[in-house]
């Protein structure tokens, strides 16, 4: 017979810094390593880091308030890319907003379409949320029994929007020439405004997000929802209203991200796709279901990818993510952070 | 406060009620004894809305509260107060009742109904900023109680309050329900520990099969041989206690 083996948490930990230990040694014996280089990959890697974190917190959010694990996410983070370009365009091409921003319209304009894909992807997750998810659930008896079939479904509902945005906005890849002023020097880096905003808008939002789930009463109750939906209905929180506002908050991180990563690429139908695998593994590295261990989840992901698409081959950028959450998934089953909290006796 | 008329109710297609009626007036605490799946606690969650009712009547205060969203009975004034388990283990104390009262609209009467529960329960005012996990048995149950207490009910439903605590915790938590009543609530306990339950109720009312089959004063039941035996567990009774 077989024994099932594990690491207690000291092992896992010890084996974690190890397993970083040699990948450090590793890198630091690259050609390419200097202390410009690393200072690099630092920024872009926190910077990559907070979008998969963001897209991260929405996949854990729905997990926790609806006990789906929702593979239609990247759809959204592609539909908010488009909402935030189309709004932009919109702005840009018109008179008014050179009248009275003369200076900044591009700033103002991104700000804008960064707005609306925040605001309009949230209200569609809720309408997304009401028409599909809901009586689909119903059927198989609520949100907590749904199961397998529910997973299928988000596959389906995420075809069916990559379709939908196909018809919209055509299959070509539109590029998203946000007009945010020149690169700028940090630290001796040169980086463009787009990486900036993306670092600087992913911290505020991350932010804004902790203080609307830690003193806010509504992120109160959306903590309660997520942790059981019986002690909620009985405490009087109105359980299918905060569901709905769970799937919206996490669309919107979605649709937010999705206008941040734009500019710095291109605007495609099938961008969804490979965004939902790297915040599915940052979610997994982070614990899966725990929001801290998300955003942790995402900068060790973003780190790690840029780390070793710059130091050792850029060719296989996309496989990195996914060796990382191997070697944790072996090393640490439950992730960073994927402890809850459990009762005593 | 509360009548239930012929109320039918179960979970999936599993039939637990076979019409059972009940009547709770204002300000008395009424004992619901019975055995393990006998239907005690499916009462309670029909009447606060968990689960559907089939058929038959709940009408609480004078309003009829059949199959209303769990949320609305909560603001309508009826409150069920679970085992101590069912708590935010991850969650501190104060955010537990913070919770509890989240029907109230006013900050004020929050601070206020705060107030209340730690009077009632100071020990949770010593714990207010420790994780709820790290609470003991009994404290936990303080906890679910003071919860149920912050959303000012006019009637709360305590399902087994008694359930694996110490006799000693036991008889300050059923103190402390007694200081309840005399404020002014109305009270419904679902026991096992029939003896406490009796001593401590005004009525009560046994459950056997998803049907109320002996009713009458506290006092009376707890001499009456019929309810130790056919429906109690014989001299079980009061080795429960």
């Amino acid at each position: 017979m077989f024994k099932t083996f594990k690491f207690t948490r000291k092992v896992e930990n010890i084996l974690m810094l190890i397993f970083t230990a040699i990948f450090l040694i590793y890198i630091s014996l690259s050609p390419d390593m200097n202390i410009d280089s690393l200072k690099g990959v630092l920024i872009i890697g926190v910077t990559v880091g907070i979008i998969y974190g963001l897209v991260a917190v929405g996949i854990s959010l729905i997990y926790t308030g609806l006990d789906v694990v929702n593979f239609s996410h990247g759809e959204f983070f592609m539909i908010g890319a488009f909402t935030g370009l189309t709004v932009y365009n919109f702005l840009v091409d018109g008179e008014l907003i050179y009248a009275i921003f003369p200076e900044a319209y591009g700033v103002v304009g991104y700000v804008i379409g960064l707005f609306f894909a925040f605001v309009l992807m949230g209200l569609f997750g809720v309408l997304i949320e009401r028409v599909f998810l809901r009586p689909l659930t119903k059927k198989g008896g609520g949100y907590t029994v749904a199961g397998m079939g529910i997973i299928i479904c988000g596959f389906g509902l995420s075809v069916i929007l990559q379709n939908v945005a196909y018809i919209i906005w055509n299959p070509t890849a539109h590029p998203f020439h946000a007009d945010l002023g020149l690169p700028i020097n940090i630290a001796g880096i040169t980086l463009p405004m787009t990486y900036l905003w993306m670092l600087v808008t992913g911290f505020v939002v991350a932010g804004a997000l902790y203080f609307f789930l830690n003193k806010t009463k509504m992120g109160l109750g959306v903590r309660a929802v997520a942790f059981s939906k019986d002690i909620s209905n009985l405490v009087g929180i109105n359980v299918p209203l905060y569901i709905s506002i769970i799937f919206g908050i996490a669309c919107a991180l979605a649709g937010i991200a999705g206008t941040l990563v734009g500019p710095t690429y291109q605007v495609v139908v099938y961008m969804g796709y490979i965004i939902l695998l790297k915040a599915f593994a940052s979610a997994v590295v982070g614990g899966f279901g725990s929001l801290p261990g998300a955003i942790v989840g995402g900068f060790t992901v973003g780190l790690f990818e840029t780390a070793c698409s710059f130091f050792i081959s850029g060719s296989h950028k996309d496989a990195y993510a996914f060796l990382l959450m191997v070697v944790v998934l072996l090393i640490k089953p439950t992730g960073f952070f994927g402890v809850q909290v459990k009762m005593k006796a | 406060m509360l009548k239930i008329n012929g109320l039918i109710s179960g979970y999936g297609s599993v039939q637990i009620l076979n019409g059972a009626n009940m009547k709770v007036d204002a300000q008395s605490i009424v004992a619901l004894l019975g055995g393990n799946g006998t239907g005690k606690s499916t009462i309670l969650k029909a009447c606060s809305g968990l689960i559907r009712s089939w058929s038959g009547s709940i009408n609480f205060d004078g309003e009829d509260i059949h199959n209303n969203p769990p949320h609305k009975i909560v603001e309508r004034g009826l409150v069920q107060v679970t085992q101590g388990k069912d708590v935010f283990p991850a969650m501190s104390v104060i955010e537990n009742l913070r919770l509890g009262g989240f029907v109230l609209n006013s900050k004020q009467k929050l601070e206020d109904n705060l107030e209340k529960v730690f009077n009632y329960f100071p020990r949770l005012n010593e714990r207010k900023n420790q994780l709820a996990a790290t609470l003991s048995g009994g404290e936990l149950q303080m906890l679910c109680i003071g919860r149920g207490l912050m959303s000012n009910p006019k009637m709360i439903m305590l399902d087994e309050p008694s359930a694996a605590l110490a006799p000693q915790i036991v008889l300050d938590i059923f103190k402390n329900i007694n200081r309840i009543r005399k404020d002014g609530l109305t009270v419904l306990v679902v026991e096992q520990n029939v003896r406490m339950a009796l001593l401590l109720a005004d009525y009560g009312y046994v459950i056997k099969d998803g049907v109320i089959k002996v009713e009458g004063d506290s006092k009376k039941l707890m001499y009456d041989d019929t309810v130790k035996d056919s429906y109690l567990g014989g001299g079980g009774t009061t080795a429960n206690v």
